[in-house]
């Protein structure tokens, strides 16, 4: 349905994209996953034929099917002066709804996002969740067969993320071709089929949840407190994986020798099993596997 | 204490990368210093208006009455005009009869008509005419001024032939002679001076006046006979106001185009402005993702513009003459197109603005700089005929001077519509250069990148 292939885009002499090349399925829910400046902006608006690459090349053009795609931009993009109502008017007008039609998808569209009693309320009396909602009920009015989500949750409560979450995993059910980016593991995980991880303008790694997870070569993660005691015994380990400190507070390690032979260690320095947590790793683990950096601190 | 030097440190540091703020503060001042100085004339060594068109028709031979014109000619604040060039013809000598339709047409403002009776012989005294379009309180006092002041220097000599004229007149031309050969020979006398020297003297008519008049002169209003100077009463000058005679509310009239050109520039080029707030937004990314061109952004905004400017100039039309009495029914159709124009020049500068504008702070600054030096350079403060030639020239290029002229045109000379096309005619012009450039940059900038 989409293809984009060997895309480059440059900002001057600092290259934003390189040579970025990805397949989007009808009906897919792909999730791009990547910290502060990898270039999720920068393909996003490519797509959405904002900006025109510097090589590569991106089909079906912007006057083919991907004329009807909708983009929920990363910041909240709307008239803050206005009510919800109108903003959306005015987006469905420029969309080229009339009439009955307009009002009716409106209605369903600040319905889907549980604003409807707020219809007639000034956006910029909203919270940061409301309008995160108004934004991306915009996007849907002309009933786009792409829909475009950058970041979509920064900021927002859990009560809208999950409200959002909700709507676009029933959108995508009903079939709407998404693409969903943004720097949390978690959300990529819970929503999209397949996930492309990119930093610095490179896709490192595309695949399904199961599929990035066994490009590691362990099976299970393990964490344990930071504290004087465990010091001795993590600088022993740090050879044998990777050890991040997370907030001083606790390590987490992936092992690349045998957990038998993990705990061994543990035990000839005198340090409990019970101190050590075993889990099943996560996208962060494949992101720290493939940069040698984790998704928060990474700039 | 430590709390105040730390803030006023970091004051200090954000201003120091604010570019805009830094040119602001220093460059702009300098730069507005110097072409105000050029404008207000401060840098000039004699200040005053310069070459203020005055026509002069001179329907009399009397040697004195050139002697005038070479003076009026001599003095730097007028441009002395005394020929024609009618449509189609070859240029000729102005006459009395072609002033009035030429200062309706505003080719000159003031005109003055020195008659074959200059010199009276029924009673002494000079006769002078002069017509004006006080269209500009300050030029035409300063014209006033400067007349009297050319009409006084030259006035001794006028008496002199006056009072010769009267005489002979009375005496009869025989009389005459021996009145003058008794008074030089009088002079002689006394004075112990050669009295054919002082019989040729008073032949031409130098009584000594010029010794009396310099001191009264400079001071006087002979323009239109004073009191208390005993030469103003000699001097009759005829005052006709050929335009403006029946405008209701004069100095409305005059300063409603000057009001209503800053209030416009400042309230479109806000447009500009709210362009960089939607780009900030991502509202342009939005827009721009749906069938939305940047075209589409230009023109909304413009016509926004044009529409907006309307209103308010109606407004501010309707506050003139609820005030002042504003004259805005009699022409209402000038009026109309004319606010037309002017929107749309205004607009159109608002857009040329937020095209080359980067962001919405250069779009402020750039702004109001431009404002004040267009209001500044189209005569929006001072008149254009007070500045220097060079200034004048540029003048012609800012919108302020055509809406200030459009707006006299129908509130100080009650114009036609086909006396004010020309006027429209490059109101529209600038409008369609602006957007040009607006379009293009619009098209090829950086303002629709995310
Ligand atoms: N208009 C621009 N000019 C210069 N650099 C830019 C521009 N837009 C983005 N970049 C740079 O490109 C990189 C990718 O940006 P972006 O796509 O916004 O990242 P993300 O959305 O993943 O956080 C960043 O390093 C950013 O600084
Ligand atoms: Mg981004």
């Amino acid at each position: 349905m989409l293809s984009i292939r060997s895309i480059t885009k440059r900002f001057g002499g600092f290259t934003a994209l390189d040579e970025v090349s990805l397949e989007i399925s009808p009906g897919e829910c792909f999730g791009l996953l990547g910290p502060n400046g990898a270039g999720k902006t920068t393909l996003m608006s490519l797509i959405a034929g904002l900006r025109k690459p510097d090589g590569g090349m991106i089909s079906p053009g912007k006057s083919g099917a991907r004329a009807s795609l909708g983009l929920v931009p990363q910041n909240v993009a709307l008239y803050t002066d206005l009510t919800a109502g109108q903003n959306l008017e005015i987006f469905g007008k420029l969309q080229g709804l009339r009439g009955a039609t307009l009002r009716e998808r409106v209605g369903e569209a600040l319905e889907a996002v549980q604003l409807s009693e707020r219809r007639k309320d000034v956006v910029k009396t909203f919270s940061g969740g409301m309008q995160r909602r108004l934004n991306l009920a915009a996007a849907l009015l002309h009933r786009p067969g792409l829909l475009l989500c950058d970041e979509p949750t920064v900021g927002v409560d859990p009560q809208s993320r999950n409200a959002i979450f909700d709507y676009l995993g029933q959108l995508n059910r009903d079939g709407l071709t998404i693409i969903y980016s943004t720097h949390y593991m978690e959300e990529a995980a819970r929503l999209c089929s397949r996930i492309g991880i990119i930093d610095h303008g490179k896709i490192l790694a595309l695949g399904t949840l199961d599929e990035l997870l066994a490009l590691l070569p362990f099976e299970d993660e393990i964490i344990f407190p930071n504290t004087s005691e465990t010091k001795l015994f993590a600088e022993r380990m740090a050879p044998h994986g990777k050890l991040v400190s997370e907030n001083g507070a606790q390590y987490r390690f992936f092992p690349q020798l045998k957990l038998s032979e993990f705990y061994r260690r543990a035990e000839e320095l005198n340090l409990p099993a019970r101190l050590f947590a075993q889990q099943r790793p996560t996208l962060e683990a494949v992101f720290l596997h493939l940069t040698g950096r984790t998704l928060r601190d990474t700039k | 204490m430590s709390i105040i030097l730390t803030l006023l440190r970091k004051e200090y540091l954000i201003f120091k990368c604010d570019r805009a703020a830094f040119a602001l503060t220093f460059l702009v001042p300098a730069l507005m210093i110097y072409i105000f100085g050029m404008v207000f004339g401060i840098n000039r060594a004699d200040t005053g208006p310069r070459g203020i068109p005055l026509a002069v028709v001179n329907e009399c031979d009397n040697p004195a009455a050139r002697h005038l014109v070479d003076v009026l000619r001599a003095e730097k604040g007028f441009r002395i005009i005394t020929t024609t060039t009618p449509d189609g013809g070859a240029e000729r000598e102005l006459e009395a009869g072609d002033l009035k339709p030429l200062m309706r047409d505003n080719v000159f403002r003031f005109a003055i008509v020195i008659p074959s009776n200059l010199i009276e012989t029924s009673s002494p005294g000079v006769n002078l005419k002069l017509l004006s379009n006080p269209r500009n309180e300050i030029e035409t006092q300063t014209v006033n001024g400067l007349l009297q002041k050319c009409i006084f220097s030259n006035v001794p000599q006028l008496l002199g032939q006056s009072m010769q004229a009267s005489m002979k007149s009375m005496l009869g031309g025989a009389g005459k002679d021996k009145f003058n050969r008794n008074i030089a020979g009088a002079i002689s006398e006394s004075f112990g001076v050669n009295e054919s020297e002082v019989l040729r003297e008073l032949e031409a008519g130098n009584f000594g006046f010029d010794r009396m008049t310099s001191r009264d002169g400079d001071a006087a209003d002979g323009g239109k006979t004073k009191k208390g100077n005993p030469l103003g009463e000699l001097i009759k000058i005829e005052n006709e106001q050929v335009v403006g005679k029946d405008v209701k509310s004069p100095a409305a009239a005059r300063n409603v185009g000057a009001w209503a050109v800053m209030f416009l520039l400042f309230s479109v080029s806000h447009l500009a402005i709210t362009l960089f707030e939607e780009k900030r937004a991502g509202l342009l990314q939005r827009l721009m993702s749906s069938s939305v061109r940047p075209s589409h952004v230009l023109w909304s905004k413009f016509l926004f513009g044009v529409l907006l400017g309307l209103v308010q100039l109606m407004a501010l039309f309707c506050a003139g003459r609820l005030l002042y009495g504003l004259d805005i029914v009699s022409h209402f159709g000038q009026l109309l197109l004319m606010s037309a124009a002017a929107a749309g020049a205004c607009a159109g500068f608002g857009m040329l603005i937020a095209s080359i504008a980067r962001t919405s702070a250069a779009a402020g600054f750039l702004t109001t700089l431009l404002v004040m030096l267009m209001s500044c350079l189209g005569g929006a403060w001072v008149p254009v005929s007070f500045m220097p030639e060079v200034v004048q020239k540029i003048s012609v290029f800012t919108i302020p001077y055509w809406v200030i002229e459009g707006f006299m045109q129908v509130f100080w000379e009650g114009g036609s519509l086909a006396r004010l096309a020309p006027t429209v005619g490059v109101l529209c012009g600038i409008t369609l250069a602006a957007m040009s450039v607006a379009w293009w940059r619009f098209k090829r900038g950086t303002i629709f990148e995310p």
